[in-house]
């Protein structure tokens, strides 16, 4: 009978246990529902080489967003390369405008880069990430460039100079000629037969 | 392997008895210290399955410091291997005749220590299964190359030096040696290549030693110069020198000598070869150890009085952490201990004796691996570029347990390469001693005067 009543206090302290977790998942849920989905439309301009990212970010029926942070990114190999200030908060009509840097080199020899625009960790409004791809980069140079440029140290390996390449090949050819010499010369004394009286 | 030893192996005289008598009989205290040189690889190998499992995060190598002691102890070795070069070209072309006793052991040390730069530093790669790409996409305009190519040259001339010197020997092996094991038999008859002291082999042999011992000493010098332009050519504080090429050659051909006498001592005393290396050959090793590091001594000198005048901005703290800063310690205990005593001490005839003369060698051996140590941490952890989200172990460097393991286990390779070819071949060359290949060669050349 004891060991009945202790039974009974562990279920009923576990099952209050569940039901409170359950509880706090379900309020923690219903707060994130409190957040709503926000709208960016990006405009780009350019002006005397100034080129110009605007966003206006509006809410589900078309008020624009106010005091809402924007990150701004540029797609580069190996991560997401940050632009404009450390805050890009909107104004009253949704706006943030951004200036894009003029001499960030592309993604390939078109001139092309990916920009993102994102809102992360808002209170009010869903994580979203807009991205567009734009041709205002610094166009890398094709095979073609690397292939007509200059000799130099610092070119590819088709490209080194032909100084380094003509006394580097001359040592590495006169050393490696008496190795071979030297191992000919070694066959040679194999074959040499001792004298028979 | 079925071991099959015949009979009792018969010596014609004393000197062969004692050059070749330790091939024949293999001693408890051989097999044991070959099993301490096996415990230490084991153990440095596991270190190296860690790295190799996890990758280069198991060592201390971070952003600023990205060459640890894997690097140091790459050109330690390198340092090492010249001492080939040294007595095969430099003494044996200048005459001096009391230093053929030595030529085989310094040619066998030069052979284990650049097997041992090889190895390290693929040891030092993260991805060691792309070294091959080193080849395929390698850029003749990187130094890197450079040392590629003049390693692979110096290992391949190290292993034929060695072999030539050794080949009149290999036969003599072949010859005489009957209680040994087939497996050798075979090996001294592939080695020996039908060597038959035939005059005309002998002449073949002499004029491509000479040929050999002139080649070496340019690629010797390459060797250590590359390396050094490897920091040369890096832009770091500390390495932006024109000294650095004369600096590491002194400093290998230094440690080089002092690599020998503390050889030498060892093998004297456990192969009893008391009467071929004499006090004589360690009193001369004494002098010529002082040569060298007074050479070094004055590259010393140039390599930090000039930047230590002027103490420009990051060199400057370069300098002064060297001087007067964390390194400080490391710093002049080398320096004194490992340059300035030692040159010191061995002016006093009686320092040149084998047990002073030893114990003096292995502080030069230490400081050189300690300097080589200070020649290349430090500079890495003042970048002139600028880095960005430095994080706090980037600042410091202290090797892991994996790093010293597998550097020990470099170590005990070293001494197992060398253990090994000692026990293989005869430590002091016996044709040199007896030598009939200067008689047959000098009857050759009268039979032909006679003939024309």
């Amino acid at each position: 009978m004891k060991y009945l009543k202790y039974l009974f206090i562990r279920v009923l302290k576990i099952f209050t246990l569940v039901v409170f977790v359950f509880m706090s998942t379900a309020q923690i849920h219903a707060q994130d529902n409190v957040k709503e989905d926000a709208l960016i439309s990006l405009n780009f301009t350019e002006n005397n080489n100034i080129k110009t990212i605007k966003a206006t970010v509006t809410n589900q029926i078309g008020e624009p967003v106010e005091e809402l942070d924007l990150y701004f990114f540029v797609k580069r190999t190996f991560s997401l390369l940050p632009i404009g200030d450390v805050f890009n908060t909107t104004d009253e009509n949704g706006v943030v405008e951004v200036e894009f840097p003029e001499d960030l080199p592309a993604s390939d020899t078109e001139g092309n880069v990916v920009i993102l625009v994102k809102i992360l960790e808002s209170d009010l409004y869903n994580d979203l990430t807009v991205e567009t791809t734009k041709k205002w980069g610094v166009p890398i140079p094709d095979k073609e460039y690397y292939q007509q440029n200059e000799r130099s140290l610092w070119a590819a390996a088709a490209n080194a100079p032909m100084s380094l390449i003509v006394s580097i090949s001359i040592m590495i050819l006169s050393v490696w000629y008496v190795i071979f010499y030297i191992l000919y010369k070694l066959y040679k004394i194999s074959k040499i037969k001792p004298y028979k009286l | 392997m079925k071991k099959s030893i015949p009979e009792k192996q018969l010596f014609n005289s004393i000197k062969e008895r004692d050059l070749l008598g330790h091939i024949v009989k293999t001693s408890v205290r051989y097999k044991i210290w070959i099993a301490i040189l096996l415990l230490f690889i084991v153990f440095g190998m596991y270190g190296y399955y860690r790295q190799i499992r996890y990758g280069l995060i198991v060592t201390a190598m971070r952003d600023y410091t990205s060459w640890g002691i894997y690097i140091s102890n790459f050109v330690f070795f390198v340092a090492v291997s010249l001492v080939g070069s040294l007595f095969s070209s430099i003494l044996k072309l200048n005459k001096n005749e009391w230093a053929k006793p030595l030529i085989r052991i310094s040619e066998i040390i030069a052979v284990a220590a650049i097997i041992c730069a090889a190895v390290i530093i693929i040891i030092d790669m993260g991805r060691p299964d792309r070294f091959i790409y080193v080849f395929k996409f390698g850029r003749i305009q990187s130094p890197i190359i450079w040392d590629v190519i003049i390693i692979s040259t110096y290992l391949v001339i190290s292993f034929i030096l060695l072999y030539i010197s050794l080949l009149p020997d290999i036969a003599i092996c072949r010859d005489r040696l009957t209680a040994i094991p087939k497996w050798k038999k075979k090996l001294y008859k592939i080695a020996a290549i039908n060597w038959s002291n035939q005059p005309e082999q002998v002449i073949i042999l002499k004029k491509i030693g000479r040929i050999l011992g002139i080649t070496v000493l340019p690629v010797a010098f390459a060797i250590h110069t590359v390396t050094s332009w490897l920091f040369a050519t890096t832009w770091r504080p500390g390495w932006d020198s024109t000294n650095l090429g004369p600096y590491f050659v002194s400093g290998a051909f230094m440690v080089g000598a002092a690599v020998i006498i503390f050889a030498m001592y060892f093998v004297r005393k456990y192969l009893n070869l008391k009467s071929y290396i004499t006090t004589t050959h360690f009193d001369h090793m004494g002098k010529l150890l002082v040569l060298l590091s007074l050479v070094y001594f004055y590259f010393n000198i140039n390599e930090y009085l000039g930047p230590a005048f002027k103490m420009v901005g990051v060199e400057g703290e370069h300098i002064t952490e060297l001087f007067v800063g964390k390194y400080a310690p490391m710093y002049w205990l080398v320096q004194i201990f490992g340059l300035v005593l030692p040159i010191v001490f061995l002016l006093f005839k009686n320092l040149r004796k084998p047990v002073p003369i030893v114990i003096i060698s292995s502080f030069v051996i230490l400081g050189a691996w300690f300097k080589r140590f200070l020649i290349v941490i430090p500079s890495l952890q003042h970048p002139y570029l600028p880095i960005q989200g430095v994080d706090e172990s980037y600042l410091h460097y202290v090797p892991t347990w994996e790093e010293w393991a597998i550097t020990m286990a470099s170590f005990a390779s070293l001494l197992l390469i060398i253990t090994i070819l000692i026990k293989l071949f005869p430590v002091i060359p016996i044709q040199e001693l007896e030598s009939p290949a200067e008689e047959t060669s000098i009857e050759s050349k009268k039979f032909k005067n006679e003939i024309s």
